[in-house]
């Protein structure tokens, strides 16, 4: 089995900072919820059906072939750090993360595929990647989908679609979202504009890591909320329609920063960088903020020394999961804001080596 | 009179409670008051919270309260406290009040999009002539003719498997 330290050293490919719209849009990600015919719903399975579940699950997702390089991990056997790691990496959610008993994950290497089993559905799939790809990922997403079916009899009604232990996701179970770095309509309070703009078309706002979070680090998820009566095409259509008009909206706010502010502005990025680059304590929240800050003036062209592979990774890379996995062991939240603060010095002092 | 609680502020609400058989009043100022009445309000009864329930979403939800899934034992009022259906059965069971549910949360109550391979071709085949009807209405909303008529076309096709002329 492989270890959940061999993935400390490298990130996921979705944080490639490539595709299209890359400098706003960091990902897209696309999740499908199927339960198994037959079985109750996680809520209502005992100990011994839910073992069950686990064991036909895992035995069919090896057999159907997903990918060569998938792996499976029981989360039950895993640290509670370490099932924060695989959070912050989002391979699994929160929920499957806090749950109990017989549950897993299968991902494989380059972590653009994820496999969630036993979590509030039997089966949660999950695709992601860089840019704005959502066609993309639909395409794999489905092919996956396709070969577990072959294995897996699926919950499925011919007028409520995939049937899931929530109605909010019966249909096509799909939830498909857009992750986006938006400093500029934060800064200029143009972001409720976006947001009701949004909401109109039937789609919701919400933090970095999805229901219920926090916003930080400008970084937003627009998701669809309705999963039936549309077809998983249309609702990907309606989301991809209405992110350029949102990334070209920040980019008017950028230029409009910078025709009207432009000292202030690159002060901001360029003090910013500066405190990554020698503060000795820095919390979570701070530096999500620095790093915002720090990628805008990468994509405004004011700082050109560093690549948007390694801002995208330093998001995840200095959350506390990823830092406790690093030390190899606990740390208190002022312990992590020292090894925080090293570890980015480090990383930038890389660059500034490189150059000499 | 001085508020019994902080002994600063005037008296200015004035409760009554009953305890047992004991009547105990007591005179406190509006902001003690208030951590009071917060106290009280914490600790309604299950009934309460039940009847709450069912005529906060309709009356005739009575009927469907008493209703229980035979598979997963989940009644229908558990779910509307939790959210979470127990089995793919509830979807059946619960129909009456999932309808109403749904199309609030999706503004619809019918499927369309993906079908398993396994649940038949027929099935498949009348989803996708779903999807061709609603794409149709919207190339007809938006005054596209042409892909109106291409679009009439194919469903023509596709259930014209089924006419005999044919």
């Amino acid at each position: 089995m492989m270890k959940i330290s061999d993935l400390a050293d490298n990130t996921g490919e979705w944080l490639r900072g490539t595709g299209p719209e890359s400098d706003i849009v960091i990902s897209s990600r696309i999740r499908l919820a199927r339960n198994v015919a037959k079985y109750p719903f996680l809520s209502r399975a005992n100990v011994k059906q839910k073992k069950e579940l686990e064991e036909l699950i895992r035995t069919k997702i090896k057999e159907a072939d997903v990918d060569p390089t998938l792996c499976y991990v029981n989360l039950s056997e895993l640290s509670s750090v370490d099932r924060l790691f695989l959070v912050e990496r989002h391979l699994i959610s929160r929920e499957h993360a806090e749950g109990e008993k017989e549950r897993g994950v299968a991902f494989e290497k380059s972590e653009n595929i994820s496999v969630m089993v036993n979590e509030e559905d039997h089966i949660r799939i999950q695709v992601i990647r860089s840019g704005l790809e959502l066609k993309e990922t639909w395409k794999t997403i489905d092919t996956i989908d396709n070969k577990l079916e072959r294995k897996i009899n699926y919950a499925y009604s011919s007028q409520f679609g995939y049937l899931t232990a929530c109605p909010t996701n019966v249909g096509t179970g799909m939830r498909a979202s857009v992750m986006l770095h938006l400093p500029a309509l934060g800064m200029t309070h143009h972001i409720e504009k976006v947001f009701n703009a949004v909401m109109k078309l039937g789609l919701v706002v919400r933090g970095l890591y999805g229901e219920g979070t926090q916003v930080s680090g400008d970084l937003y998820q627009i998701s669809n909320q309705f999963t039936l009566g549309k077809s998983e095409t249309e609702i990907i259509e309606i989301i991809e329609g209405v992110i350029p008009r949102i990334t070209s909206y920040e980019r008017m706010a950028r230029k409009a920063l910078i025709s009207e502010s432009k000292d202030q502005l690159e002060d901001r990025v360029w003090r910013s960088y500066g405190m990554l680059k020698v503060a000795r304590m820095i919390t979570s929240e701070e530096i999500m903020h620095l790093l915002s800050q720090v990628r805008m003036g990468v994509n405004l062209g004011i700082i050109n020394d560093i690549e948007m592979k390694t801002l995208n990774e330093l998001f995840i890379l200095t959350l506390p999961g990823h830092l406790q996995k690093l030390e190899g062991r606990e740390l208190t939240s002022s312990q992590r804001n020292i090894i925080r603060a090293m570890y980015v010095r480090k990383r930038l002092e890389k660059i500034e080596t490189l150059k000499g | 009179m001085k508020c019994e609680s902080c002994n600063k502020k005037y008296a200015t609400v004035h409760l009554t409670e009953i305890v047992g058989n004991v009547k105990k009043e007591r005179h406190l100022c509006e902001e003690c008051a208030q951590s009071v009445n917060t106290q009280i309000t914490k600790v309604p009864s299950p009934t309460e919270i039940l009847t709450n329930l069912i005529n906060q979403v309709a009356p005739g939800i009575n009927e469907l309260s008493k209703i229980v899934c035979p598979v997963c034992g989940l009644s229908y009022l558990e779910f509307r406290s939790h959210g979470r259906l127990g089995c793919p059965m509830d979807y059946t069971v619960f129909r009456k009040g999932l309808i109403p549910l749904l199309e609030k949360m999706h503004s619809s109550t019918q499927h369309v999009g993906k079908v398993p391979s396994r649940a038949g071709k027929e099935l498949i085949k009348k989803n996708e002539l779903m999807q061709l009807r609603n794409e149709l209405n919207k190339s007809i909303e938006k005054e596209d003719y042409e892909r109106a008529a291409e679009l009439r076309d194919k469903i023509y096709e596709l259930s014209g498997d089924n006419d005999e002329n044919k």
